[in-house]
């Protein structure tokens, strides 16, 4: 009975968030950020993702866009799996023949810009009055190009990473559960606690986006290469703090090797993990479904340790955006529906999916995708707050998987010593530098 | 006028002397055009703009850039292809005399008469129809250290700790070993034919002269079984030049390409420079295959060379 009126409360309150966030044209004291723009001229547009699930939820939004702001308008979308989808693209560049409108990563922008291939949307924010920095800068910056920092793409949401453990190891080693203000040497010392018999206190270096970049950005430092793309930064003082800090850990038996995690994917770390056989594990936002869905047993989300130094708790955030064709024959339409699809309207659509965070920071909008998790104690604010102080993504291109892994196996499973491994990757990285 | 038709007949002349044998030529040419056709457009077409396309500047997306030489310039001074040679070598050199040695000891002993001697035939010719990439992803489960087949049989061994799938010494043995798996039954039934196209005669008369069963092997067999061997050389060693789908799979669950390139074959390299790399060159990757090809070629030029030495072909057919 008491559980039937939570939910309904919780239906109550998710209600009444919605009728806020729904009229959002009517503008009734709710601070819009970005206001859609009704077309010029409608026309046909392509489109390109290649996220299922993302693109029923665009149907949706486009389907309102095409209703309030732009009758007549036909918009084609084509899904492609990640795993073609870019050897797609780049043969359909080759041809000249990019869809008017794709979904981008920030790993892969640098290459279509560097060869003229997307559509310059500076213009269209002047236009619309979008304050480009409105967002959080890790989610932009790496969609700015040329010398001005125009911005190229229209963020569509957010990544984070946060700590997910494991509550009732906690309590069997009789350990507090972990704050937001915990710092490396708190983490440290609960690895240690929480590694029994052949259960790890940790596993948190696996994956660029996931893993160890997000403990060298806790130091100051960019992981990896500088924004500018012209350095490794992995022999810088603090790569080499935060890279030793985590062998350490691995090195005293507090982590598992890769071998023992049987990969070098984040999901390796995450199924070791949802198995119990390791208490603290870094996940990024796109596993909150998974976890909730697959495990069993309680957990907790918290946010990143702080460097004890800098007290700076940093998460890496990757950000999918929508860009344009440098040669679609529609630019006008294709920036209004990008327009659209950015606005606190078109972002509502996947606020409510969940799953995606939307990238519209707009308060109303993060609620409801928190909201749409359901009826749930789990803090999942932590991968909110952890877009604050967050850091882009610098990497560069498909090359940086394989040096990326190379880094970890040599570290974490072959033993190398941090300052051999970083000389090894920093000769092949600056190889690959422009 | 009478030069066209001079042209015609000297081309129809080439099918054959008579008015039927021509026309039966003809018939012959119509029937495989629609083959023809194909593999001139999907493979000889693809082939000969390597040629054109190894001498340009070409990242795929901006206008290609006549070069010239320049690819293969850089190619003669590329660390990372020569690393990427040696390990070719070193894949060659292991699964080559491997496979032939085990797909010579099936055939001999499925050459002998037993039951179901059939199915077991097609049991060793299965891995040969079974995509590599199946088979590849199935021996990476059979090599993962701590949870892997492998290291569950020797885990009381100095083996137990091995990691095949990471360390630099160790990942070429998964690739070899995947190849040479899948390798063995085509080998075996090339072997097959050409022991049963040994007249069993000779062994009739080795057997009189006294020869016991291992001279009747190393006297009989062997030589007799040589053309067969050759051919079967030729092909292995071509075939493990170009190994990729195994390293790429095996590779891919750790570090693609092997941890610091130690599983990069020529192949492999060859797509990193094209699809992978952060600066892509369909140009130079282009330039790589055809140097690949150049070296495959040499390679078999060699063998043919040799082979006078110890191929026994029946009737002084070697000189054929």
């Amino acid at each position: 009975m008491l559980k039937n009126k939570r939910q309904l409360v919780v239906l109550l309150v998710v209600l009444m968030i919605s009728a806020l966030a729904a009229p959002v044209r009517a503008q009734d004291g709710e601070e819009l950020l970005i206001q859609p723009q009704p077309c010029d001229e409608p026309g046909t547009l392509t489109m390109w993702v290649w996220d299922e699930n993302w693109a029923s939820i665009i149907e949706d939004s486009i389907a309102a866009w095409e209703a309030d702001y732009c009758p007549g308008a036909e918009v084609n979308i084509e899904v492609t799996p990640w795993g073609q989808y870019w050897d797609l693209l780049r043969t359909n560049a080759a041809g000249g023949d990019l869809p008017d409108v794709f979904n981008m990563s920030q790993t892969f922008f640098y290459f279509y810009a560097d060869n003229d291939a997307l559509l310059n949307l500076q213009p269209y924010w002047d236009e619309f009055g979008v304050d480009t920095s409105l967002w959080g800068s890790g989610l932009v910056d790496p969609y700015r190009w040329g010398g001005n920092g125009d911005l190229y793409a229209a963020p569509v949401n957010w990544d984070t990473i946060t700590i997910f453990y494991n509550m009732e190891m906690f309590d069997d080693a009789g350990l507090d559960y972990p704050t937001a203000d915990w710092n490396w040497d708190d983490f440290a010392v609960a690895a240690e606690e929480l590694t029994v018999g052949d259960v790890y206190g940790a596993a948190v270096y696996l994956e660029y986006q996931a893993g160890y970049p997000n403990w060298i950005a806790a130091t100051g430092t960019t992981p990896i290469v500088d924004a500018a793309r012209t350095a490794c930064t992995l022999d810088d003082d603090g790569s080499l703090e935060a890279l030793n800090f985590l062998a350490d850990l691995y090195n005293d038996g507090y982590m598992p090797s890769i071998s023992e995690l049987g990969g070098t994917s984040a999901d390796d770390a995450f199924n070791f993990w949802a198995s119990e056989r390791v208490a603290m594990i870094t996940a990024g936002s796109w596993k909150l479904t998974d976890a909730i869905d697959q495990v069993d047993f309680d957990w907790g989300i918290v946010q990143l340790p702080q460097n004890p130094a800098t007290e700076r708790s940093r998460s890496i955030v990757h950000s999918v955006g929508y860009v344009a064709s440098a040669n679609t024959e529609n630019p006008d339409l294709a920036a209004n529906l990008i327009l659209y699809l950015a606005s606190d309207e078109g972002q509502r659509f996947f606020a409510e999916g969940g799953n995606v965070a939307p990238a519209n920071p707009s308060p109303a909008i993060q609620q409801l995708w928190i909201d749409s998790f359901g009826d749930t104690d789990l803090n999942i604010q932590a991968f909110v707050d952890a877009t604050q102080d967050s850091q882009g993504v610098t990497v560069f291109d498909e090359i940086w998987d394989p040096i990326n892994s190379e880094l970890v196996v040599l570290i974490f499973d072959l033993d190398f010593p941090v300052e051999t491994a970083v000389e090894e990757i920093c000769s092949v990285v600056e190889d690959e530098l422009p | 006028m009478t030069l066209i038709r001079g042209i015609i007949s000297r081309v129809l002349n080439l099918f054959g002397p008579t008015p039927l044998s021509r026309r039966k030529a003809l018939w012959g040419l119509v029937l495989i055009a629609p083959n023809t056709i194909g593999l001139f457009f999907f493979f000889g077409v693809p082939v000969l703009m390597t040629f054109w396309t190894s001498l340009q500047q070409w990242n795929g997306i901006q206008p290609a850039q006549y070069i010239g030489l320049e690819n293969f310039q850089t190619l003669a001074q590329d660390d990372k292809f020569r690393d990427a040679l040696t390990i070719t070598l070193k894949l060659v050199g292991y699964t080559v005399p491997a496979e032939m040695v085990l797909a010579l000891g099936v055939a001999l002993l499925l050459n002998i008469p037993l039951r179901g001697r059939g199915l077991l035939r097609m049991a060793y010719f299965i891995p040969v129809v079974t995509s590599t990439v199946a088979a590849s992803v199935v021996w990476t489960n059979v090599f993962q250290p701590e949870s892997g087949l492998l290291s569950k049989i020797v885990a009381s061994t100095s083996w137990a700790d091995r990691k095949w799938l990471t360390d630099p010494k160790f990942i070429l043995f998964p690739i070899a070993a995947v190849t040479v798996w899948q390798r063995i039954g085509f080998d075996m039934v090339l072997f097959l034919s050409g022991l049963q196209a040994i007249p069993n005669v000779l062994y009739d008369a080795a057997t009189i002269d006294g020869a016991n069963r291992w001279q009747r092997f190393r006297y009989v067999t062997l030589p007799m079984l040589s053309p067969t061997t050759f051919l079967v050389m030729v092909l292995a060693i071509i075939n493990s030049f170009l190994i990729f789908d195994q390293a790429f799979i095996i590779t891919a669950r750790f570090v693609p390409g092997g941890v610091l390139d130690s599983a990069t074959t020529l192949t492999y390299y060859m797509y990193e420079r094209a699809f992978v790399d952060a600066d892509l060159s369909l140009g130079y990757a282009s330039a790589v295959a055809l140097a690949q090809f150049a070296i495959i070629l040499a390679i078999t030029l060699v063998q043919l060379a040799v082979q006078r030495y110890w191929v026994y072909y029946e009737a002084g057919e070697a000189e054929a």
